[in-house]
C-alpha cells in the first residue's frame, strides 16, 4: 500500500512534537512527513491517506500556512481520499473555539469530496464550543498541551491505532 | 435573536479577483504601511505625530472598510487607529501626514485635534473624539437620518474591541437594533485595550457575541488580517444593512504587531513567543505571499509597486513638511456655529400687548411654529410623545399629532443616547435642527455629559466643518419639593464648556424668543426651563408670534439707581418682588437685570448697570460656591472695580444637595427673604 502523508508545519513546536509521535507509531516506512509551509496541490494529491496537523490560531482560525493553502485545496478533487486531522488547542483559555482549526479543515476536506476519518470522543475535555465537534465526537484528534499535556501520549497512541484500522494499514 | 448563522458570500478570493483590483489593494496596503512605519520618525525628529497608534496587523479589515465606503452615499466614523481605513477610503498620503504632524491644512481640522485622528468631514469621513467608541452613538444618529430621509447609504463605525466595554456602545447598538438603522459597527479585535487583555473586558472572547440576543441585528465574524475574508465580510455587511435596513456587527480578528501607541511598551506585558506569533501573521506579508504563490504577480511587479509606494510617501512627506502651521491668533475662531441674527428684535425686547401666555405655552407654541417653519426639525426625548402625553411636563403636547412620529418621537431611557444620536443625526446635513429633552429633569442629564462634552468640541475641532445644530431642553430647578435629581439646576457645570450656549429664561416671552433663536442657529444651545414657572402666573406675558431674543442680550426687567441685581430663572421673580417691596417700603431704587443668556453673557449690560448703581448683587438658584455667579462677580471686579461702592455680593443655594423635605428645601434654596437681607446689607455698606 502507498505511504501515508503527514502534513504539518516543520516550524511548529507542539504540532511537530505530536507529528513525531505519530511518525514513530506508524513506523517511518509507512508514513512521510511533508512541510505544510511549502505545500503544493500535487504533493497533497500524491497520497491516498493523509494526516494533517492543524493547530488553532487566535480565536478559532487556521494557521496562516494552512489558510494560504486553502485556495489551492479548493481546486482539488479529494474523492477517494481519507484524511485524518489532529490539532492543538487550549480548552481553558479558548473554550469558545477549542480546536476550531480541526473543524474548519474537516469542512473544507469534505467540501472537496474527501472523507474525514479519525473521529474521537469529546469525553474528558471541558470546553464550550468547537467547530470540530459533531455530536459527542471531534472530527479528529484534539490535543491540549496547555492543560492536559500528560494525556497526549496516550491519546495519540490510541488515535494511531484507530487510524491504522480506518486507513486499513 | 441576532442573525448569526448566515454564511457570507465569497465574492473575492486570490484566484477570482481581477488583477487590477489586486494591484490597487497591494499599493494601498504597501503605502499605508510605509506611512504607519514612518510615523514614529516624526516624533523622533520633534516634528509631530506625538500620538501614533500603529495599525499594523489590522490591514485586512481596514483596507476593506475603506474600499466599501462610498463618499457619495455613506458616512464613516473611523477611530484613532484607522490610518489605512481612511487612506483606503480615498484620503491622500499627504492628508494623512498633514494630520499626523498637525498642520493648518490638515483636512480633519487644521491640527486642532490629536494626531492619528484622521478625518475628512467634506467626504463624510467624520472627525471623532478620542473618547473611544463614543462615535457609535453618532453613527446610530446618522443612521437614523439616513432612514428618515430615505437615503440609500450606510454608516460605518469602527472601533477596537476593548472600547465595546463602554456602556454607550451598548446604547448605540440597542438603538440601531430597535430603530432598524443601516449601521455597520466594526470591532477591530487585536486582543488588547492598551495593556488590558480582552479577558479582563468581558466574558466572551468575541465581544460581538454579547449582542447575540439583540433583534434586527446581524453579526459577522471575519479574519481582519486577511484581505479577502475582510472584503467579503464588509461587502456582505453593507449589502445586508442597506437591503434590510438593519445594523450589522463585523468583528474582525486582528493582531497588534506593535505597542498600543508610542506611549506604550508592549514588551512589558507580552512575551517573545506572543510577539513572534503575531508577527508571523503580518497581514501585508501574507497578502504578498498569496499574490506570488498563486502567480497573480511576479516579484518584479510587486517590487515596482512597492517602489511607487515609496515615491508616493516621499512626495507626501515633502509637501507635508512645507505646509503651514496653525496660526495661534486663530484659536478663538470656530468655537461655536453662527447664531441666527434677529432683524426684527435686535435687542430681544418688544412692545406687544396681547393676552398673557404661560411660560409652558410660550415654549409649546414656539416649538410648533418652528416645526411648521422648518420641515427639517426633529424632537425626541424620554416621555416626549405617547397619545395625549407630550413630555414629562407636557411641554411638547400635541406635537406628535401635528407633525407625526417621524419627527416627534420617544427615546429610550438613555440620556447619552439621546444626546449622542442628536449629534450624529445633525451631521447628516446642515439643514437639520434637532431639539432634545436631554433628560426628564436637568439633574438626570449627568449620564449624557460625555456626549455633551464631545458635542461642545466638534465645531472647533473641525475648524467649523461640523456643527451640531441641537437645542437641549432641560426642565430645571427646584421650588417643587422634588429633592435630589428633581430640583437641582446644573448651569454652573454646563457653562464651563466652550462650544455651547446656555440660556435660562424667566418669562414666557423670553422663553419663546430664545427658543426660536436657538432653533434657527447653528451650534448647540442648552435651553434651561425653570419648571416651577411653567404654569406660574408671574411668568406669563404677552408673546409676539414671531418673537426672537438674540443670544447675549440681557433684559432690564426693572430700572433702578441704588443697586443692581443680576439674576435669571426662578430667582428673577423673587428679585423683582424684593425690589418692589423695598421701593414701596424704603424708597430704594433697585435695578433688576434678567441675564437670560449666560453663555454668551451680556457683559456690556452688566457693566453699564454697575456704573450706574455702583453696587452689584448676583442672585441665582444654583450653589453660590462655584456657581455661575462667581464668573459674573469676577468679571465685575475686574472690569468695573473703580465703580463699586461695596463688595460684589452673591445669593444662591447652600453648598449642599437640594433636600426633599420642604423644610430642607426652603433652608437650602434662595428666596425673597434671603435676597432682601443681602440687598439691605449691601445698601448699608
Amino acid at each position: 500500500m502507498s505511504k501515508i502523508g503527514l502534513f504539518y508545519s516543520f516550524n511548529t513546536k507542539k504540532t511537530a512534537q505530536s507529528a513525531k509521535r505519530i511518525l514513530e507509531a506508524f513506523g517511518e516506512e509507512n508514513i512521510e512527513a511533508v512541510n505544510a509551509e511549502d505545500l503544493t496541490g500535487d504533493q497533497f494529491m500524491s497520497y491516498e491517506h493523509l494526516i494533517l496537523g492543524v493547530p488553532t490560531w487566535f480565536d478559532g482560525e487556521l494557521p496562516n500556512y494552512w489558510d494560504e493553502f486553502v485556495p489551492a485545496l479548493e481546486d482539488l478533487d479529494l474523492r477517494g481520499k481519507k484524511v485524518a486531522i489532529y490539532g492543538a488547542g487550549d480548552q481553558k483559555a479558548y473554550p469558545e473555539n477549542f480546536v476550531d482549526g480541526v473543524g474548519i479543515m474537516a469542512e473544507i476536506i469534505e467540501q472537496q469530496g474527501g472523507t474525514v476519518v479519525g473521529f474521537t470522543s469529546t469525553d474528558g475535555y471541558a470546553f464550550e464550543q468547537s467547530r470540530a465537534q459533531r455530536g459527542n465526537e471531534f472530527c479528529g484528534l484534539a490535543l491540549d498541551y496547555e492543560n492536559q499535556s500528560s494525556m497526549n501520549k496516550d491519546r495519540i497512541a490510541k488515535w494511531v491505532s484507530q487510524l491504522q484500522k480506518e486507513f486499513s494499514v | 435573536m441576532a442573525f448569526t448563522d448566515i454564511a457570507v458570500q465569497k465574492r473575492f478570493s486570490i484566484k477570482n479577483t481581477d488583477k487590477e483590483t489586486l494591484a490597487k489593494w497591494f499599493e494601498l496596503l504597501a503605502t499605508g504601511r510605509l506611512l504607519d512605519d514612518r510615523a514614529p520618525n516624526y516624533l523622533k525628529q520633534a516634528i509631530g505625530w506625538s500620538y501614533h497608534a500603529p495599525y499594523a496587523g489590522h490591514d485586512g479589515i481596514q483596507l476593506a472598510i475603506g474600499q466599501v465606503f462610498d463618499k457619495e452615499t455613506d458616512h464613516l466614523y473611523p477611530y484613532y487607529r484607522d490610518l489605512l481605513t481612511t487612506f483606503s477610503a480615498g484620503m491622500s498620503a499627504e492628508e494623512i501626514i498633514l494630520n499626523g504632524i498637525s498642520k493648518d491644512t490638515d483636512v480633519a481640522g487644521g491640527g486642532r485635534h490629536m494626531s492619528n485622528h484622521f478625518a475628512k468631514p467634506e467626504w463624510n469621513i467624520h472627525n471623532v473624539s478620542s473618547c473611544t467608541g463614543n462615535h457609535t452613538l453618532h453613527a446610530s444618529g446618522t443612521g437614523r437620518a439616513i432612514k428618515k430621509y430615505k437615503h440609500k447609504g450606510v454608516v460605518i463605525s469602527s472601533q477596537g474591541e476593548s472600547s465595546v466595554s463602554e456602556g454607550y456602545v451598548y446604547e448605540a447598538i440597542n438603538g440601531a437594533s430597535n430603530e432598524q438603522l443601516p449601521v455597520i459597527f466594526v470591532f477591530q479585535d487585536n486582543g488588547y485595550g492598551i495593556s488590558v487583555p480582552k479577558k479582563d473586558q468581558t466574558a466572551n472572547r468575541k465581544v460581538a457575541n454579547n449582542f447575540s440576543g439583540f433583534k434586527n441585528l446581524r453579526i459577522i465574524h471575519c479574519n481582519g488580517k486577511d484581505v479577502f475574508d475582510s472584503m467579503n465580510a464588509m461587502h456582505e455587511a453593507k449589502e445586508w444593512a442597506i437591503e434590510n435596513s438593519m445594523p450589522v456587527i463585523v468583528q474582525a480578528n486582528c493582531v497588534r504587531i506593535h505597542s498600543h501607541s508610542n506611549s506604550d511598551r508592549h514588551d512589558l506585558y507580552r512575551d517573545d513567543y506572543e510577539l513572534n506569533y503575531v508577527n508571523e501573521y503580518d497581514p501585508l506579508a501574507k497578502y504578498r505571499r498569496l499574490l506570488l504563490r498563486y502567480k497573480r504577480f511576479t516579484e518584479e511587479e510587486l517590487m515596482e509597486m512597492e517602489s511607487r509606494a515609496k515615491e508616493t510617501v516621499k512626495a507626501a512627506h515633502k509637501k507635508g513638511i512645507a505646509a503651514p502651521d496653525p496660526d495661534p491668533g486663530s484659536i478663538h475662531d470656530f468655537v461655536i456655529g453662527p447664531e441666527y441674527k434677529s432683524e426684527k428684535y435686535p435687542d430681544g425686547t418688544h412692545h406687544f400687548d396681547g393676552p398673557k401666555k404661560k411660560l409652558i405655552e410660550g415654549i409649546n407654541e414656539t416649538l410648533k411654529a418652528e416645526f411648521r417653519h422648518n420641515p427639517d426639525t426633529f424632537i425626541w426625548g424620554q416621555d416626549i410623545a405617547n397619545k395625549e402625553k407630550g413630555g414629562i411636563f407636557n411641554v411638547s403636547k400635541g406635537m406628535q399629532q401635528e407633525f407625526g412620529i417621524e419627527r416627534v418621537f420617544n427615546a429610550p431611557i438613555a440620556e447619552d443616547f439621546i444626546m449622542g444620536t442628536a449629534n450624529g443625526m445633525s451631521r447628516f446635513n446642515k439643514k437639520i435642527r434637532i431639539v432634545v429633552e436631554g433628560a426628564e429633569f436637568a439633574d438626570y442629564f449627568w449620564p449624557a455629559m460625555e456626549q455633551f462634552v464631545e458635542t461642545t468640541h466638534d465645531y472647533w475641532r473641525t475648524k467649523g466643518q461640523e456643527s451640531p445644530n441641537i437645542t437641549v431642553r432641560l426642565a430645571s430647578g427646584g421650588y417643587i419639593g422634588g429633592g435630589l435629581y428633581h430640583s437641582q439646576t446644573i448651569e454652573g457645570a454646563l457653562t464651563t464648556f466652550p462650544g455651547t450656549r446656555v440660556v435660562y429664561p424667566s418669562f414666557a416671552d423670553d422663553a419663546a424668543g430664545l427658543l426660536r433663536t436657538a432653533m434657527r442657529s447653528e451650534g448647540m444651545t442648552v435651553f434651561m426651563e425653570p419648571k416651577a414657572l411653567y404654569n406660574a402666573p408671574i411668568a406669563a406675558t404677552p408673546v409676539p408670534d414671531d418673537f426672537e431674543v438674540p443670544f447675549g442680550k440681557a433684559r432690564v426687567r426693572r430700572e433702578g439707581k441704588d443697586l443692581s441685581i443680576f439674576t435669571y430663572g426662578n430667582t428673577t421673580h423673587m428679585c423683582l418682588e424684593v425690589a418692589e417691596q423695598l421701593a414701596k417700603n424704603k424708597g430704594v431704587s433697585i435695578e433688576v437685570i434678567d441675564l437670560r443668556s449666560l453663555l454668551p453673557l451680556d457683559e456690556e449690560a452688566i457693566l453699564q448697570s454697575v456704573q450706574k448703581t455702583n453696587k452689584a448683587l448676583i442672585v441665582h438658584e444654583d450653589k453660590v460656591f462655584a456657581g455661575f455667579g462667581g464668573e459674573v462677580a469676577a468679571m465685575i471686579s475686574e472690569k468695573a472695580f473703580e465703580y463699586l461702592d461695596g463688595p460684589v455680593r452673591r445669593v444662591g443655594s447652600t453648598f449642599t444637595p437640594v433636600g426633599f423635605n420642604r423644610i430642607l428645601e426652603k433652608a437650602i434654596l434662595p428666596n425673597a427673604e434671603k435676597i432682601e437681607k443681602a440687598v439691605s446689607e449691601l445698601l448699608d455698606y
